[in-house]
């Protein structure tokens, strides 16, 4: 690989380039930024992506639609089930099969956890690239517990290949609504907590209000999506903008800020934790403890020839698949469009006159999680 | 897919393994801080009363015997601040598993008491290598450095009445000089490293503790105004009736942030932000120079603190039940007096690191010339006033 | 100057169909309709040429919009539109990377997931294994996984056990 693409500016010499590695602490993933430092101030900045790339897209031509379900899993590897979904729905409208109402409700449910799971997640990353070494160890607890409850009904934690064709694998474990409301409980004396380590630190305010300002011009045009461009004011969340699953049945909001800068988006970001909170709410309450847990597939999944292109509201933003068919059981290609690889457009936007700890914020408040970016 | 039946008691449940306090054993923790701080007690008590006791019996007080004995209290305290070293590792551990719902280290010894024996066992196991595009001289040199400033302070130090290396009346100058040395080391350390990472985190470090040893001086001179000596046991005498703490609120306050910014502790640790810089000015080091780089942090996370309660919070003073002042018995009490201070402020700066998130490099210099040189020499001229007329 | 291309409507979006050489006039045409978000961009090996898939979506009233083009293998040339909407640079450039279709006018038109000194585009269907051309090789049919076969009902226990009732398997 070549090792700096960035040349030296003739005549300048006060200008170090460096390269932020792809091992680092702090680029949540194996991110390579080649950074042109003049002192603090960064200059010119080339990001280099790549290192995690396993080539999913060429795997699953050679993969039956149920297999190929566990491979969409490893993507955003933080957020497991909800990768599932876009390439679950692709098929199914293609198909046209119905999926019964509480399978619905169930995937929902499943998919929401995985939302607060993968936003603590980031939030204990977030707060230890700003420095603070505790909150990271409170977040991944209650992010154990998640785990846990994924683990009784899907069988495995981060990567449980729960969604299939019509609704969902197997049924939900007995006390699963029961330890939902109670995990819900918790969480919710949890973010009085998080809300004041976080949102009301003052460190934290001087290191993000004002950091890495997008417009919401420059957003819509960059193709940003989820907490980043609702952050610049942009008030579109493909839950609501094309709805999918059981969210008509549920009311939340979509929250969104004017700024565009690094508080905003960690602000939007714990505001979508509340809503989740909600919707999970809302959901125990509505789901039918017994019923179907998947409707009529064929099993042989061959949908028609033909394309779909589905998109999901993934905790990065729009998680979306292009699904080719060609009649047979094995996708003719499968593309994956993955949220965190627009969003990392805008690092060379955003990174250029930022001093280098603005970066590392930046970045974290990007949330890139690179097995979507690489596939 | 179909449903494989699985009986009932053989459905897999997994157990949420949870922190639970009382499995670390606060008691055996407990008894293994207070072992530790008898030991550290003890070793103060032989060097500071023990060796002139036992060199004024042999009758070598003068001269070479004199020499002699100033030398064994220097190695008592080489082993003085292993000690601490061992202590102090062990208890940020500790402590931050206690703050972060989880168990600190808990298989050496008792509750994880050896653990840092093992620690530095592994450090010297390592390969101690030089970069290639390094400047090997200062490379190797520049650890030292940081430590023979930061050991030196101990010359100065007193644990009660007397108990002291050097009982110079320039105590605070001599520490204002020997401080700022470790600020070359870190300098030259980074710089000498050829790595770019390290040139970064060395100019960052350099920037920030100059920048902070300003106030730091003008602190110690309000406190020396206010108390009217510079050595530090006449500054503890002075606090025999009211500890500086009270009249002093404004200085105590800009000198423990200082004191944190020269510590290179959260929140001002950006010169070796683990997130950002891997290690800042030390990331070429490995082995035994790393070693003396952390060990030199730690002597520092002792002897600032200890400074704090010298300057601030009337150094040994205490109950002495009776004990004539000077004796060895009193000073015993005193020094242990002085210990429990020092740990505790020992505690609160490990509070400090374990809850913020750390300030940005502009923003901490900012507050330093900004805000708390102005605010320094404000408590500067405050401290004058009142003591024109109060005394 | 009359555009070529052919409109239709696949499930909820609508999807044009266009010559290459007209790609670019159809895409500055859909910007001035408002169409300013853009989705993905994929590159698609269809066995007769490579497709280039643009999907974009206007923001205010949420109408969704597909563009297509086929190119033929010997030429893969494509005008870029990366100028219109900015968010397509890393995806023309994964388009190049996979399928080896250039973007005539993109700013930075290298391989973006792949080494840059990666000769080969994977997705192409004419590499069948780890993008390495096997000449002569059929891939074989995906072997049936075997039957499950439920497991036998348990037997009859002796007399001993039939005394303590009858309990529920």
């Amino acid at each position: 690989m070549s090792t700096m693409s960035l040349e030296p500016m003739p005549g300048r010499t006060d200008e170090m380039i460096v390269n932020m590695g792809p091992q680092h602490p702090a680029t949540h993933g194996v991110l390579r930024v080649v950074l042109g430092l003049e002192g603090e101030r960064i200059t010119r900045a080339v990001p280099h992506i790549g290192y995690l790339h396993r080539n999913h897209e060429k795997i699953e031509e050679a993969r039956t639609y149920p297999m190929v379900i566990a491979y969409t899993d490893r993507m955003d590897y933080v957020s497991g089930t909800q990768n599932e979904l876009p390439f679950v729905l692709a098929v199914e409208d293609m198909l046209g099969i119905e999926v019964p109402d509480r399978a619905k409700k169930i995937r929902t449910m499943f998919f929401e956890l995985y939302r607060l799971a993968s936003h603590l997640v980031w939030m204990g990353t977030a707060m230890l690239d700003l420095g603070a070494i505790s909150p990271f160890l409170y977040t991944f607890w209650d992010r154990e517990i998640i785990l846990g409850i994924v683990e009784r009904t899907a069988g495995a934690r981060m990567l449980p290949n729960y969604y299939t064709f019509g609704g969902v694998r197997r049924d939900v474990h007995p006390d699963f609504f029961k330890d939902v409301a109670d995990f819900l409980d918790h969480m919710e004396r949890r973010m009085v907590d998080y809300e004041h380590l976080v949102l009301e630190s003052p460190v934290v305010h001087a290191r993000t209000i004002g950091v890495g300002v997008l417009s919401k011009e420059r957003a819509i045009a960059r193709g940003v999506s989820g907490p980043v461009l609702r952050a610049s004011g942009v008030a579109y969340d493909v839950r609501k903008a094309f709805p999918y699953d059981a969210y008509p049945d549920v009311e939340f909001e979509i929250p969104t800020s004017p700024d565009g800068d690094t508080y905003a988006r960690f602000w939007v970001r714990f505001q979508e934790m509340y809503q989740s909170i909600r919707i999970l709410r809302q959901l125990v309450e509505i789901t039918p403890k017994t019923g179907p847990y998947k409707g009529k597939a064929p099993a042989r999944i061959k949908p028609p020839a033909g394309e779909r292109y589905r998109a999901v509201e993934n905790s990065r933003g729009e998680l979306g698949v292009l699904v080719v068919s060609d009649g047979t059981d094995k996708p003719y290609r499968v593309k994956h469009r993955g949220a965190a690889f627009s969003n990392l457009q805008i690092v060379p936007d955003l990174f250029v006159g930022a001093k280098f700890s603005d970066a590392i914020a930046i970045l974290s408040s990007l949330d890139p999680v690179f097995g979507e970016i690489d596939r | 897919m179909s449903q494989i039946p699985i009986p009932e008691d053989q459905h897999f449940r997994p157990r949420l393994i949870g922190y639970n306090p009382a499995r670390s054993r606060p008691w055996l923790e407990r008894t293994v801080y207070s072992a530790y701080v008898f030991v550290f007690w003890a070793i103060i008590v032989g060097t500071y009363a023990g060796v002139p006791a036992l060199f004024g019996a042999l009758g070598w007080d003068s001269g070479w015997g004199f020499v002699l004995m100033r030398a064994v209290q220097v190695v008592m305290l080489f082993l003085l601040s292993a000690v601490i070293a061992l202590l102090l590792i062990l208890v940020l551990r500790k402590y931050l598993g206690k703050v972060q719902e989880r168990y600190g280290p808990m298989h050496y010894g008792p509750a994880g008491g050896i653990q840092t024996i093992f620690d530095a066992l592994k450090l010297l196991a390592k390969e101690d290598f030089v970069p290639a595009a390094a400047d090997v001289l200062t490379f190797r040199l520049a650890p030292a450095i940081t430590f023979v400033a930061s050991f030196a302070m101990f010359a100065v130090i007193p644990f009660a009445t007397g108990w002291v290396l050097a009982d110079t009346n320039v105590a605070l100058i001599y520490l204002i000089a020997v401080s700022t040395l470790s600020a070359y080391g870190v300098l030259l350390g980074g710089v000498s490293s050829g790595n770019k990472w390290a040139l970064i985190g060395a100019l960052r470090a350099g920037a920030q503790m100059v920048s902070y040893e300003i106030p730091l001086a003008l602190v110690f001179l309000t406190v020396a105004v206010w108390s009217g000596s510079l050595s530090l046991g006449g500054i503890v005498d002075a606090q025999m009736g009211l500890w500086n703490v009270i009249p002093l609120a404004l200085p105590f306050v800009l000198y423990v942030i200082a004191s944190l910014a020269e510590l290179k502790h959260i929140p001002f640790d950006f010169p070796e932000a683990e997130s950002e810089l891997i290690a800042g000015y030390n990331v070429e080091y490995s082995g035994m120079s790393f070693a003396f780089f952390f060990l030199a942090e730690f002597v520092e996370l002792f002897l600032l603190p200890a400074l704090i309660v010298i300057l601030f919070f009337g150094g040994w003073h205490g109950p002495l039940f009776g004990l004539e002042p000077g004796s060895l018995a009193a000073g015993a009490l005193e020094s242990l007096y002085f210990t429990l201070k020092t740990a505790v402020w020992v505690w609160i700066f490990l509070w400090i690191r374990a809850t913020l998130p750390r300030y940005r490099d502009d923003q901490l210099m900012e507050f330093a010339w900004k805000a708390m040189i102005p605010l320094a020499l404000f408590g500067l001229v405050l401290a004058a006033y009142l003591r024109l007329i109060w005394r | 100057m009359e555009l070529r291309f052919k409109k239709e409507r696949l499930f909820d979006e609508d999807v044009y169909t266009v010559h290459p050489d007209d790609y670019r006039a159809l895409c500055e045409q859909l910007k001035q309709e408002g169409y300013d978000y853009p989705r993905s961009v994929s590159g698609i090996d269809m066995g007769y040429g490579l497709r280039v898939t643009l999907h974009l979506t206007r923001m205010r009233d949420l109408a969704k919009v597909a563009v297509r083009t086929d190119v033929s293998y010997e030429n893969p040339v494509v005008a870029s539109v990366t100028d219109l909407w900015p968010g397509v640079e890393w995806y023309e450039r994964e388009a190049y990377d996979m399928l080896g279709i250039r973007f005539r006018g993109h700013p930075d038109l290298r391989r973006i997931l792949l080494e840059e000194e990666w000769e080969l585009h994977p997705l192409l269907k004419r590499y069948d294994t780890g993008g390495y051309p096997i000449p002569g090789w059929e891939p074989g049919p995906w072997p049936d996984p075997e039957p499950w076969v439920p497991p036998p009902p348990p037997e009859p226990e002796g007399e001993a056990d039939a005394a303590e009732g009858g309990e529920a398997k």
